[in-house]
Parts: C-alpha cells; structure tokens; sequence
C-alpha cells in the first residue's frame, strides 16, 4: 500500500463520514477489513475501542491506528491529513457563504432553530455518555463534586479535569488500595 | 501573536477532550469567554455548520473556530494542534497496546474521565441554556425536539433539519 493510495481512500473515508464518531466503525470496517483485508477484525474492533478510552477526537484516532499499522509514523500523518482534506475545504467554503447570507431574515430563522437545536444536541450526548458509563457510587461523586465546582467557580475545563483526575487517582490508589 | 494562543487552545483540547466530538465543546465555550475570537452565537452556528458537513464533528469545529479567530491559515493551525496530540498518544499506545489498557492509572484516569466530561457537558448546556430562559419560543422547540428523541437519539442531521424549517417557519408566520 504506497502512501499515495493510503491517502486516497482517508480522503474519502472523510468525505462519507457524517454525524458523530461512532459512524466511522462500519465505514473503516468496508474499507480496510473487507474490501482489502489489510487489517483482521479483531484488530479493528481494539483500535475502535482504544481510539474510545484515548482524549482527542475518536474518528481521528481510528485513523491514525490504522494508519500506523499499515505505514508507521508517515502513514499516520497520512490519515490524519487526508481525512480532514475534504471536511477542511468544505467548511471553508461554507462559512464564506454564511457570512453573506446571514443578513437574510430566514437565514436568521433557520440560524435560531439550529442553535436550539445545537442545545439538544448536547442534552443528548450527556445522556447518552451517561448511558454507556458503569454507574457507581465513584461516578456519581465525582459527577457531582465537578459539576457543583464548575457552577460555583469559573475553572476552565483544564482545570477542572487536572484537579478532579488527581483527586480521584489517589482515592483509587490509596481508599480503594489499588495497584 | 494569535497564532500561537490559537495552537495552545486546540492543542489543550486534543490533549484533554475526551468522548467525542462534542466532548470538544465545554472547551470552545471557554475559548470564547477568554478571547474575543467568536460569540457564543457564532458557537453554536459552528458546532451546527461542522454537524451538516461531512468529517468529524470534533475535527469541522476547530477548523471552524481557527477560521472564525485568524482566517485559513488559523483553520489549518487548529485542525492540526487539535490531532497532534492523538498522533503521539497513537504512536505510543500502538506500541504497548494491551499493556496500556490494562494499566492500573490508565483504567483510574479513564474511569474518573467519564464522569468529569459529563459534568463539563452539563454545565455548558446549562450556560447555553440561560440566555435562552427569556425566549418561550426557544423553550418550546427544544422540549419539543427533547421529546422527540425520548425513545432513541436519532442522527444529529435530524434535530439540526427539523429546527432550521421551525425557525423559518416561524419567520415566515411572523409568529
């Protein structure tokens, strides 16, 4: 697989990938397990899982996995690169569009309802991270205790994530005495 | 020099988001109240525009903000700051694999993750939320898209379609 071609098929990869991070499972699964099966299914379905439990964002992570197996380093920064390629430009040109048709009263319009909607979004995704953890008495206190802080005092979310990270490693370290 | 500040942000946030694309969000909304780069309208209308456009939704919205803060070359600048840090974290975790996820502090960082990111989330939600307090009409629609996806979130594309038509319609009855 030449560089050039890893490129490619990232470049559509990115071009077909709409709606959130999970959407990139079946669409790596067609591209690389099945059509080419340069990658085994096991291994994919480890690099959906820990591209999950890294930071950053998961369909970029996925990518960056498969693109270092196939190709090392340069074949990460390949798929890094050429799954942003076509979402790059589109953006680009769309907020130059919006600029210009903002002043329009039904663009308006239309730019309230999504920005609602864009609320709803959110409300969606804490339910649905809330869904998928293992609810205990651990992520009930820590949920609280962050977000108790976060509407009392103005911490950026670095901070709050350094200080209740620390907080709990070292409940889990020496209270829960694990190793 | 808004270059750098604009590489530091995006860099923080692939370093620390966690959870998806809109995990990326609490941290935009505090970009937007320390620098004066985008209002919190211009917030939303992005993280709206990078849901509709193919690509990554955590990806479009950097390239979004990058743009809105310093022009193309502030767009190109935030993509890459905002995947550097996953391209290392991969690197590295591609060579330990099993070892890393079975790592006492790794399992404890992630575990306490969770929760944490769903409290940032909350509180952005609930920041978003007040301004919108006053506005019944705002109220009404996003209960209405609420109930709509009581049983089963639906694709994003879905609630962003059906509130753009509500807000024309609601133009055009002058309601």
């Amino acid at each position: 697989m030449s560089l050039f071609k890893l490129f490619l098929i990232f470049v559509k990869i990115g071009a077909v990938l709409l709606g959130g991070g999970y959407v990139i499972l079946p669409i790596m699964n067609s591209e690389f397990v099945e059509k080419r099966s340069l990658i085994s299914h096991d291994d994919m379905i480890d690099y959906f899982a820990l591209s999950q439990s890294l930071p950053g964002i998961i369909a970029a992570n996925i990518s960056m996995f498969v693109g270092y197996k196939l190709r090392g380093k340069w074949g990460a920064i390949t798929a890094m690169v050429g799954v942003t390629f076509v979402p790059f430009w589109c953006i680009v040109l769309l907020a130059s569009v919006l600029g210009a048709l903002t002043q329009n009263s039904y663009v308006q319009g239309a730019l309230w309802g999504v920005g609602v909607s864009v609320i709803a979004l959110i409300m969606l995704t804490v339910r649905e991270m809330w869904q998928k953890s293992n609810k205990n008495i651990y992520f009930y206190t820590i949920f609280i205790l962050t977000l108790a802080t976060l509407l009392v005092f103005k911490l950026s979310p670095i901070q709050t994530i350094l200080i209740f990270t620390i907080i709990g490693v070292l409940y889990k370290r020496f209270a829960e005495g694990g190793k | 020099m808004i270059y750098i500040h604009l590489f530091a942000e995006f860099f923080k946030i692939g370093l620390f988001s966690f959870g998806g694309g809109y995990a990326t969000i609490p941290f935009l909304y505090h970009i937007s109240q320390v620098y004066n780069w985008y209002s919190l309208d211009e917030l939303t209308q992005m993280v709206a525009v990078a849901s509709i456009t193919p690509g990554p939704v955590g990806i479009n919205v950097a390239t979004y903000a990058g743009l809105k803060s310093a022009g193309i070359l502030g767009s190109a600048l935030a993509t890459a700051a905002e995947m550097l840090p996953s391209l290392f974290l991969v690197i590295i975790v591609s060579k330990l694999l099993r070892k890393f996820s079975d790592n006492f502090y790794v399992k404890s960082i992630i575990e306490t993750l969770k929760p944490i990111s769903c409290a940032l989330l909350t509180s952005v939600a609930i920041g978003l939320l007040i301004p919108d307090l006053k506005d019944i009409k705002a109220l009404i629609l996003l209960a209405l898209l609420l109930v709509m996806s009581w049983k089963s979130k639906k694709d994003p594309l879905f609630y962003i379609f059906i509130a753009a038509v509500i807000g024309i319609i609601v133009v055009l009855l002058k309601i």
